[in-house]
């Protein structure tokens, strides 16, 4: 991982602990939806970040919820071809 | 069954009866009802001034006026946008209730509501087509987070009372702001007219739901509902603060200008005063702890 995108997935990690502050990390692989890191009254706020961070437009109705399962996935489906 | 059940179901009977007849009584064409001019001036205010999301801000200071116009539209945009796909959300809920087990009394004034709400819906989004060229989009994603199976009614039915109650926060002021374009205080007004009712109802509704929750929820269980009906409060009035209307107003950092605007001082006396019809009110019939919004 370059450091450019390291410093981009950090800012989303950061973002989803300052909404857990009882966490201290959220592994790469972590399910997000299924821990319930991310639910439904986050998701909005998740996918502005996404954009913000990787500079990327979401297509809102488009949306494959296994893009953003993960922070693996996040990486691979927002930051890979940057 | 005791007495105090069959007074509350006595009550939600009148309640029900006198909202149908309101319904048929105030009923309009809304097709007929607008007068839709071809465009609305953009050297105006298209939101009241105290209900936009810069309004009281540094970050005010730092738009000039033609910036605050623009702001104001596209704001104006998404809050209608909101309504279009909040209306679609409860629309769902209800059709997937009405004339099934525990709606019996409900289902009557529920076919009004479908009505009318699917009135509001199309007002709405012709509003954002015509003078926006679109309907802001939501996305749909996540575990929809319903802590308890038995209250699934209960929370939805409160989440559609939270909703309806801040819409109409923001309905009553632009029904009767002198700023505004005749075009926009109508559609404030006359959507303010028919929620009125539906308040009420949601009101009644959500208190006989509670009622049947509580007497077998836990006090964590309790906890749980509060926590998830204060979340949903906070995820609406943070809805208001779209980074798509701030860029499509033109600001450099759209995220930024969000986020600074859901810390700026000014946010905490703002989301009490949107929602101080129904914290009061789901405080008075014990949902809620108290007035708090701040979770984290």
């Amino acid at each position: 991982m370059s450091s450019a995108l390291s410093s981009s997935i950090q800012e989303i990690r950061d973002w989803i602990l300052s909404k857990h502050p009882d966490l201290t990390a959220v592994d790469m692989s972590e399910d997000l939806i299924e821990s319930r890191l991310i639910d439904s009254l986050s998701f909005v706020e998740f996918t502005f970040v996404i954009e913000s961070a990787s500079g990327v437009t979401i297509d809102m109705e488009k949306i494959d919820i296994d893009d953003f399962r993960t922070l693996t996935a996040v990486e691979k489906a927002f930051f890979a071809t940057r | 069954m005791t007495n105090n059940v069959i007074e509350v179901k006595d009550r939600f009977r009148n309640i029900l009866d006198r909202l149908s007849s309101k319904s048929i009584e105030d009923y309009y064409n809304p097709y007929r009802i607008f007068e839709w001019p071809d465009t609305l001036p953009e050297d105006m205010w298209w939101m009241s001034t105290d209900l936009t999301s810069t309004h009281g801000t540094e970050l005010a200071e730092e738009l000039d006026q033609r910036q605050l116009y623009k702001l104001s539209r596209y704001e104006s945009i998404n809050f209608y946008s909101l309504n279009v796909h909040g209306i679609r959300e409860l629309l769902i809920e209800v059709i997937k209730r009405i004339h099934t087990s525990g709606f019996e009394q409900s289902s009557e004034f529920f076919h009004h509501f479908i009505g009318e709400e699917n009135e509001h819906m199309w007002f709405f989004a012709e509003f954002c087509l015509r003078y926006g060229g679109k309907i802001y989009k939501q996305p749909q994603g996540g575990n929809t987070s319903i802590p308890t199976s038995n209250a699934e009614s209960l929370l939805v039915f409160a989440r559609v009372l939270i909703f309806e109650e801040l819409v109409d926060y923001y309905n009553s002021k632009m029904a009767v702001d002198g700023g505004l374009h005749d075009t926009i205080r109508k559609v404030n007004r006359i959507h303010h007219q028919d929620e009125s009712r539906h308040i009420a109802f949601g009101r009644e509704l959500v208190r006989m739901l509670f009622e049947d929750v509580r007497r077998t929820a836990s006090e964590a269980d309790l906890r749980q509902i509060e926590n998830y009906l204060k979340r949903y409060m906070t995820h609406s009035f943070e809805s208001l603060f779209n980074p798509h209307v701030y860029r499509d107003a033109g600001i450099a950092d759209p995220l930024r200008m969000r986020t600074r605007l859901l810390s700026a001082p000014t946010r905490a006396a703002f989301e009490q005063r949107v929602f101080r019809k129904p914290m009061s009110y789901l405080v008075k019939i014990g949902i809620f702890d108290d007035r708090s919004l701040d979770l984290r």
